[in-house]
């Protein structure tokens, strides 16, 4: 139906212009005057612009046949709406150099958007050969002499305008030059993406890297067209006025630059989580669930052992801290998107930590029930005598005391392993609640006593004390308290970790000026309940005696601890809670201030809670 | 040595051939090039569509599965969560970053986890269950919400339309 129109409206036009040029060579019978007639009657220019016209159309349609064969409807559909753009740009430019308005001008608008169709379809067919699974060499020959045509045109172009500027001053010369600069730009992207795709279909390996040598090449292209831009943009806003056609394409050029850049940063980092981040499945991870990658739906193979020199081979496998395992490549073009796990979500980036704390994690869950509401189960580390305090937890140095016996468990040397010198410095004595990170793989230490199941731990007048209700309410409050003591602890490593940031970056000062803030924060919340917390430490001095020795064992001898004996213990108790205002050094006193106060507060809490009357009061 | 999206296409393809999903058929418009396909989305049962045989066009992106593909009704639909236009607009056919409608967490969107099949049973669930909060069709809401009768009505043309029967007089 199309076709037929288009076939009709030719054929009427040419049979127009032949009428116009009978018409004027009847009248004037000879060629000069005809041409002359013709010329300066509107009407027949009206013709012959339209002739002309359905003639380029003709011509493009022949050197599509030539260079493209069919088109698919996908890239009619881009040539259309591109040329939509195109022409209003072109509109706009004619706005400007209105006082150059002559047919030699609309020529070479023509002549300019004719050449920038071809720049696209290029461009589209470059693209469609990722999906095409055959390249004949037709296809080949094709792209390579229409690049070396378009080429040609566009550096002649620019040259003849660089020439008019030079001769004839500042005019819509610039304008064409520029244009076809930037087709030009256009060329060479295309011909090193075909270059790209080129090599990609030769190898029988899919070429991991070629995403990352598409993404360059973007942006340098990019970066070229961006400098033109601005240049162009400069130069006409000193001669002339500011080129308002050019501001779409400017802007869509400016996005894709700032895109590539942006895509660049994003893979690199991708690709930099992948090698160090995330360990790479075994064969035994990999047969233990379904092994196919959901990626890209093929099979994940354990890498063989001898594969070791081909770190980015489709053979590795990574896994996630979440548990999921892909091929690391498809993992790679993935996190160049989003940092997410694809099957759940995981946020990547903020769980970056996770994967160096399995040597800690593990720890901390046999320690919590201990941080319970009831004293007894205090690690015993906690109550250290007075004079332990100063050597073991002052200095950032002396901070590293409880390294040792973790390496003494006996799974790693203090030196080899990466994560304790991350974790291990000063940020953790202060804090009570994080202290038993180190404590647990200790040798001699008896576990910290589990939470007894029936609750016999507790005395009747400790239940009685907690308003006499029947027993079994007592014991559902208390199920609730540990709850959220669980909640506390997990509150408490948070703050830890924040002073770890805080430390890493290596300000001493900051962490005295705010520790003690910290500390008295707490000792107003919690300074209500004395009552609780001398019932608590009497419990907690038996506790001590029992694994005291044990623990001092543990550290190193020149912070004088074997000297200490269980008895040194018993006592350290009295002192801990009353010595703070004498130590030196502020930081020193938090370890037994602060925990001394979490102990009120959770003793309060409870208190709050079998007596709802009084919690109000506060 | 060919592109790890067209592979994955042909799995996805496979598949789809092997054990085709209840009242979905979907393939490739010609084997020469796996990005652009076509689907056929029976109308689900119990519903105002009941019956209808609805075509849908895929165009695949490079990247795919990074991305996700474009899909539009190429029958005519009448349908909250469709455009006029035909492109449908449900949460795991748009990338993390875009929202039209902002709305969407990020958890509905696409992921490379998704496929074919999966978008295609989506939309036979969103002709069941239309969402009237991301209305892509205004009137189609406006007419789900409150005239349901006449919804009804439009949608059962529209099914003897895509089947190619003389509309209900």
């Amino acid at each position: 139906m199309i076709k037929m129109r288009g076939l009709v409206l030719t054929g009427a036009s040419f049979a127009l212009t032949m009428s116009v040029v009978v018409n004027a060579w009847m009248q004037k019978k000879q060629f000069y005057p005809t041409v002359v007639y013709l010329t300066k009657s509107s009407p027949c220019m009206a013709v012959l612009y339209l002739q002309a016209f359905v003639f380029v159309l003709l011509l493009g349609k022949l050197m599509r046949k030539i260079f493209f064969g069919q088109l698919r409807p996908a890239e009619t559909e881009h040539l259309i709406e591109k040329s939509w753009y195109a022409v209003t740009d072109t509109c706009l430019a004619f706005t400007m150099f209105r006082d150059d308005f002559s047919p030699v001008f609309v020529a070479a608008f023509t002549i300019l958007l004719f050449l920038k169709a071809f720049h696209w379809l290029l461009e589209d067919r470059v693209d469609f050969m990722e999906r095409s699974p055959v390249i004949t060499f037709v296809f080949k020959l094709r792209v390579l002499s229409l690049l070396a045509i378009l080429l040609f045109c566009d550096v002649f172009f620019v040259k003849t305008s660089y020439q008019t500027t030079l001769t004839k001053g500042a005019s819509v010369q610039l304008v064409f030059g520029f244009e076809y600069a930037i087709l030009a730009t256009i060329v060479l992207t295309v011909f090193l993406k075909y270059v790209l795709h080129l090599i990609d279909l030769q190898s029988e390996n899919p070429w991991e890297n070629k995403a990352v040598y598409m993404l360059y090449v973007e942006l340098v292209t990019g970066f070229c067209r961006v400098l033109l831009y601005i240049c162009f943009t400069a130069i006409m806003v000193k001669i002339h006025t500011f080129p308002l056609f050019s501001i779409r394409p400017m802007y869509l050029t400016m996005r894709q630059f700032k895109k590539a850049v942006s895509d660049i940063i994003l893979s690199r980092r991708a690709i930099r989580n992948m090698n160090t981040l995330y360990p790479d499945a075994t064969a035994e991870e990999l047969a233990s669930t379904d092994s196919t990658c959901i990626i890209c739906r093929e099979e994940m193979n354990a890498p063989a052992a001898d594969a070791q020199p081909m770190q980015n081979a489709t053979g590795v496998n990574k896994k996630l801290p979440c548990g999921h395992i892909f091929h690391a490549s498809c993992l790679r073009s993935w996190f160049q998107r989003q940092q997410t796990c694809p099957t759940c979500r995981l946020d990547i980036l903020q769980n970056q930590t996770r994967p160096q704390t399995p040597p800690q994690r593990p720890a901390p869950p046999p320690a919590q029930p201990g941080q319970g509401p009831y004293p007894p189960m205090y690690p015993p580390m906690y109550m250290p005598p007075p004079n332990m305090q100063h050597p073991m937890f002052q200095p950032p140095q002396n901070g590293q005391a409880p390294n040792p016996s973790t390496s003494e468990s006996g799974n790693s040397a203090p030196s080899t392993s990466t994560a304790p010198p991350v974790f291990s410095p000063p940020p953790m004595p202060p804090i009570p609640g994080t202290g038993p990170m180190f404590m647990p793989p200790m040798p001699f230490m008896p576990p910290p006593p589990p939470i007894p199941p029936n609750f016999e731990g507790l005395s009747e007048d400790q239940v009685r004390s907690m308003e006499g209700h029947e027993r079994r309410a007592v014991e559902m409050r208390i199920e609730c308290l540990r709850n959220i003591s669980l909640l506390m602890d997990a509150a408490f490593h948070q703050v830890q970790q924040y002073i770890t940031v805080v430390q890493a970056q290596g300000d001493a000062g900051l962490r005295i000026n705010a520790m003690p803030s910290f500390a008295t924060q707490q000792q107003q919340q919690g300074s209500s309940s004395q009552a609780d917390v001398t019932s608590g430490s009497h419990t907690n001095e038996k506790q001590d005696t029992s694994s005291g020795p044990t623990s001092t064992e543990d550290v190193p001898g020149p912070s004088g601890l074997p000297q200490t004996s269980a008895e040194t213990n018993d006592t350290a108790d009295a002192p801990s809670s009353s010595s703070t205002s004498n130590n030196g050094c502020e930081t020193d006193d938090i370890p037994a201030d602060a925990n001394e106060l979490r102990r009120r507060r959770l003793a309060k809490l409870l208190s709050d809670k079998s007596s709802p009357d009084h919690g109000k009061d506060d | 040595m060919v592109g790890s999206a067209l592979k994955r296409l042909m799995a996805e393809y496979k598949q789809l051939s092997l054990n085709p999903p209840e009242g979905i058929v979907a393939g490739p418009v010609n084997e020469e090039n796996f990005f652009e396909w076509e689907a056929l989305i029976l109308g689900p049962a119990e519903t105002p569509f009941d019956g209808g045989v609805f075509k849908t066009s895929l165009l695949f992106p490079t990247d795919y599965p990074m991305s996700p593909p474009k899909m539009r009704f190429i029958s005519d639909m009448f349908h909250p969560n469709i455009y006029p236009d035909g492109r449908v607009c449900i949460s795991i056919l748009h990338s993390p970053g875009d929202d039209p409608m902002g709305y969407e967490t990020s958890a509905e969107r696409w992921s490379p986890v998704q496929s074919i099949e999966k978008i295609l049973l989506s939309v036979m669930s969103m002709l069941a269950e239309p969402n009237p909060e991301s209305g892509a069709n205004v009137d189609a809401s406006k007419m789900w919400r409150d005239d349901r009768e006449q919804f009804d009505k439009q949608a059962e043309r529209l099914v003897r339309k895509s089947l190619d029967l003389p509309p209900d007089l």
